[in-house]
């Protein structure tokens, strides 16, 4: 028994251990695919980051022809565009793997990675905290809504969950702008802060950030808490119908430790994947949120880039996010065994 | 505490350190904004630049597109360089034509066959640091542009300039590489130009194109007071010795502090303006023009009525590749623009608010004064001949007609005198003649087959217009294509999002956009047309440089073209052979003019007043010219408003 014991005991170690090296394989293995497909696309878009460039120098100024086809060789020998597409290609995984994904090109010569991390900070801070926020209240009130059913004041929460759900984000967004902006107008509409405020850490600007963020945070809250509501409230219907919740309802345990304990726990697990999916598919920003609120963000520095064909910042923005993704999905896949003991099992 | 709840407490703690580090990383201290106080709106005036997110805000060398702003103040407030061209009228008494003459003191002198040319500079303007500007700044901009490839105007230095020299403090003599008659314009500001740079700072740079020149000197009125990191804002402030700067040769600038903010969402514009946040808005779309206009008294346009947009010197048009044999025919180009209905076209596009254009150069400045007026008659007699019969295809009365269409609705705000209407609609286009039309077409060699046009090769007559993803433009181009289509032409519109890329490759058959641009206060029509020359034409495959994307070729008009080359910028004759070309233009029909692009720039009058309009074109109110600087000393401050 004692030599059969050790080896359960070790046995699932070894398990998990092959299992974390097959999953960090199956990570390098989508972020080397993830980015190398967009290097290819990006290098097959027909947009050219010389041409945009010259349109922006020439469109409304004078330049003879002669001038302009001497600026379209100086921009092409500079950006080092002229080069064979596998000689690019090869030279573009060199420099990543040294953590330098070159100059951006509708910047240059700014390191594509410094346009990266200076929109990162507030996409994944607008992003996460409204998805935290809307993946809380959703999943709370959709467990209660799923278990105490005759509720009339859940009842009236699914009713506005299922009202906003398909409204259009975009429409939603434009309604708190006339609300807050231009009727009753007490938030900003426009921007990260407010130029009269000193970036920094101080009062001032982190209540101006805060301030700024509401309208945009409250948007993306207000159409991604349907989701999460109704999802939950689902989930939990099942679950309210397993023998473990009869019975523990017949036992007499105390109702809140039912709900929490037993219901909604049982039921997050899939929400908790989904979560993890969505927090990942944040370093992708979220474009609409940006364009309406005119809010600094990754979305709207893609928009650029794709615009002006700059592969180095498109690749940029898709290496961060691809690995966002691959990593979220990475660590799921690795909690998955810690947070079910039936997956554990298994 | 479990094993569980420390690692999502930590991981969250964790997670909450590294956003709260980025974010103060990516904010880090470039310049430190003011309190709200420093601003009074009777001493700071607010302005809309079109750009997007800035996305290397901290850029600020001009000569190197480095991913900084242009249209962010520093072009308008701190560039100066030797001619302001001003696409309206120019401030009165204060420019000659609409000629400025900026650091240079006088007008281009060339000698007999424009293969030399010598500047005479302003004495005292200083640079914000105190040195004074001298010809060796310009020599140094030249030879160092000329000499660095990659630099904004490195390639009209490099194949223009053989030699520039400065003879004295404040004299500099350019040798040629070949004889040009316009070699001054690539100092005269239209919308930008070659900007001089300091040299005691340049020369002392080793690396011109990564150097990011922050904070920057000003040679203008303005210097920087502050930005915003994330490249949404810039505050400047008027120098103590702006009298020092050309722009005192024209007025004190009255704003002590502009603001230029830019990445503003059309409605938010409208918002921003009604909440007294901007005083000047770029564009907005005619709708929400129409609307403000209609909640805000205290908004004007460039027009006191409908249309109120300001038509820019650009001519937006149907532009047709000559290298598609559908398109080699010009009875084929004739047809399809007798298709067109200019009634249609106005309301699609504009709402009515557009400005017609029938002949090849855009009604506004000069223009109408120099071609539109002496030209009606000609154009009123003009004879087509279908092949069947000869007609005569110009409608005077176009504008009229939407003058008519749109007054229901905007009914005082429409005018009613000719003239007015002349200028705001413009002065008449083409009618709509199906019948005509066909009989071109058929003279063509075009056959109908039930009704769809078949080409002379038994194929149907088919291609994409190619539009842009938005705007107005859009709206126009959908509209020509579905014209085309109702009439048998199975023509459909293409939204291109490199639209520009692909009319320079000669990718398209029919593309709606501008292929003339003109100085607008000027009636010299160089601007575009010299480039029109054959010798410029791309071979198919080939990138066709500005402005003649159409690839249109004629004897006559290299003829015209070298006329024009061969007499100075300012002669007289100059305005004839503009009007040769218009003829030349009509008789091929190349592209079809259409309307000019007419941008609806407004400005409140909340706190600021005394902005250009049409009564009053003292200078273009679209906000990212540079020569919209002149604004700031025609304006005052509203009594009582702050």
């Amino acid at each position: 028994m004692q030599s059969g014991r050790k080896w359960t005991l070790r046995g699932p170690m070894q398990g998990y251990l092959i299992f974390v090296g097959k999953r960090l394989l199956q990570l390098f293995a989508v972020v080397f695919f993830g980015v190398s497909a967009t290097f290819l696309v990006t290098h097959l878009s027909p947009v050219s980051p010389v041409e945009a460039s010259l349109g922006r120098m020439t469109a409304r100024s004078n330049f003879s022809p002669e001038a302009i086809v001497a600026m379209r060789e100086a921009l092409t020998d500079m950006y080092g565009v002229n080069e064979p597409l596998l000689v690019q290609y090869w030279n573009f995984w060199v420099r990543l793997l040294q953590g330098d994904l070159g100059p951006s090109l509708i910047a240059f010569p700014t390191p594509a990675m410094d346009l990266v991390m200076r929109a990162l900070p507030w996409t994944v801070g607008l992003l996460v905290t409204s998805t935290l926020i809307t993946w809380i209240v959703g999943n709370i009130l959709g467990g209660l809504a799923g278990y105490y059913q005759n509720s009339k004041f859940l009842k009236a929460f699914g009713i506005v969950a299922i009202g906003i759900q398909p409204i259009p984000y975009y429409i939603v967004a434009f309604i708190l702008l006339i609300i807050f902006g231009f009727v009753w107008p007490v938030l900003p509409i426009s921007g990260g802060f407010s130029m009269t405020v000193t970036p920094g850490w101080n009062w001032n600007f982190i209540a101006s950030v805060l301030t700024h963020a509401i309208l945009p945070a409250t948007s993306l809250v207000l159409v991604g808490f349907g989701g999460w509501f109704l999802g939950m409230r689902a989930l939990v219907s099942n679950v309210v119908t397993e023998d473990y919740v009869t019975y523990a309802e017949l036992a007499g345990v105390n109702r809140n430790t039912i709900v929490g304990g037993y219901v909604i726990r049982n039921a997050l697990v899939p929400q908790l994947t989904a979560l993890a999916m969505t927090l990942g598919g944040v370093f992708s920003g979220t474009i609409i949120t940006e364009q309406v609120f005119n809010y600094p963000g990754l979305g709207s520095l893609m928009i650029d880039a794709v615009g002006g064909g700059d592969y180095s910042l498109v690749l940029a923005v898709a290496t961060v996010s691809v690995t966002a993704v691959a990593l979220a999905i990475f660590i799921v896949d690795l909690m998955y065994p810690l947070l079910d003991p039936r997956v554990r099992a298994e | 505490m479990d094993r569980r709840r420390f690692l999502i407490g930590s991981t969250a703690i964790g997670a909450l350190m590294v956003a709260g580090n980025n974010l103060a990383w990516g904010q880090e201290a470039e310049g430190t904004a003011p309190d709200l106080a420093q601003f009074p709106r009777n001493e700071t005036v607010i302005v809309h630049n079109p750009e997007g997110v800035i996305r290397n805000p901290s850029w600020f060398n001009i000569w190197v597109n480095g991913g900084g702003g242009w249209s962010n103040g520093l072009h308008q407030l701190t560039m100066d360089t030797l001619w302001f061209i001003d696409p309206d009228a120019g401030v009165p008494e204060k420019s000659e034509n609409a000629i400025y003459y900026s650091l240079a003191s006088g007008p281009w002198e060339y000698n007999d066959d424009f293969s030399e040319m010598t500047v005479k500079l302003r004495e005292g303007i200083f640079w914000s640091d105190g040195v004074e500007f001298t010809a060796d700044d310009v020599v140094f901009t030249v030879e160092k542009q000329r000499d660095t490839p990659g630099m904004t105007w490195s390639g009209a230095m490099s194949t223009q300039v053989a030699e520039v020299t400065a003879p004295d403090k404040y004299t500099v003599h350019f040798k040629l590489k070949a004889p040009n008659s316009r070699f001054h314009t690539v100092f005269s500001v239209r919308w930008n130009a070659a900007w001089i740079m300091p040299k005691h700072v340049f020369e002392g740079v080793e690396d011109v194109l990564s150097y990011d020149y922050n904070p920057p000197l000003s040679l203008g009125p303005y210097t920087l007071h502050s930005f915003d990191p994330n490249g949404t804002w810039y505050i400047w402030e008027k120098r103590a010795d702006w009298d020092k700067t050309t722009m005192a040769l024209v007025g004190e600038p009255k704003p002590k502090y502009i603001i230029y903010r830019n990445n503003i969402s059309t409605d938010n514009r409208l918002i921003e303006m009604r909440n007294g946040n901007l005083d000047m808005i770029h564009d907005l779309s005619p709708e929400g023009t129409f609307s403000i206009m209609d909640q805000d008294p205290q908004v004007q346009g460039w027009f006191p009525g409908f249309p109120y947009a300001h038509p820019d010197p650009t001519l937006v048009m149907a532009v047709f590749n000559h290298q598609n044999p559908l398109f080699a025919d010009k009875r084929v180009r004739w047809a399809l623009t007798l298709m067109l209905d200019a009634r249609a076209m106005s309301m699609a596009s504009y709402r009515g608010a557009a400005t017609l254009s029938a002949i090849s150069v855009p009604p506004t400045g000069t223009h109408p004064r120099d071609y539109h007026g002496p030209l009606q008659d000609y154009l009123v007699n003009y004879e087509l001949d279908t092949g069947t019969r000869k007609i005569k295809p110009y409608d005077p009365n176009i504008g009229t007609q939407i003058a008519e269409m749109v007054r229901p609705q905007f009914g005082d705000a429409v005018p009613t005198d000719e003239d007015a209407i002349r200028n705001a609609f413009g002065y008449g286009w083409w009618k709509q003649d199906i019948a005509a039309a066909e009989e071109l077409l058929t003279a063509a060699g075009f056959t109908k087959n039930g009704n769809q046009w078949m080409t002379p090769e038994g194929q149907p007559f088919q291609f994409s217009v190619l539009v842009p993803s938005e705007g107005v433009v859009n709206r126009l181009g959908v509209i020509i294509a579905q014209t085309w289509a109702q009439n048998g032409v199975q023509a459909s519109a293409e939204v291109s999002p490199d639209i520009w890329d692909r009319t320079g490759a000669g990718d398209y058959a029919v593309e709606i956009g501008w292929a003339v641009e003109t100085w607008g206060g000027h009636p010299d029509l160089s601007f575009f047309l010299d480039s029109y020359h054959s010798e410029y034409v791309a071979e198919p495959g080939a990138t066709q440089p500005a402005r003649n994307w159409m690839r249109w070729k004629n004897p006559g008009l290299d003829t015209i073209i070298e006329n024009i080359r061969a007499i100075d910028f300012n002669d007289p004759k100059g305005t004839e052979y503009g009007h040769e070309f218009v003829k030349l233009h009509l008789d091929d029909m190349p592209n079809i003019p259409i309307m000019a692009y007419n941008v609806f720039s407004i400005q409140s009058n909340r706190y600021w007043t005394g902005w250009p309009n049409a009564d009053a074109p003292y200078a273009n109110p679209v906000t990212n010219w540079s020569n919209g600087k002149y604004i700031f000393t025609q304006i005052t401050p509203v009594e009582g408003a702050s």
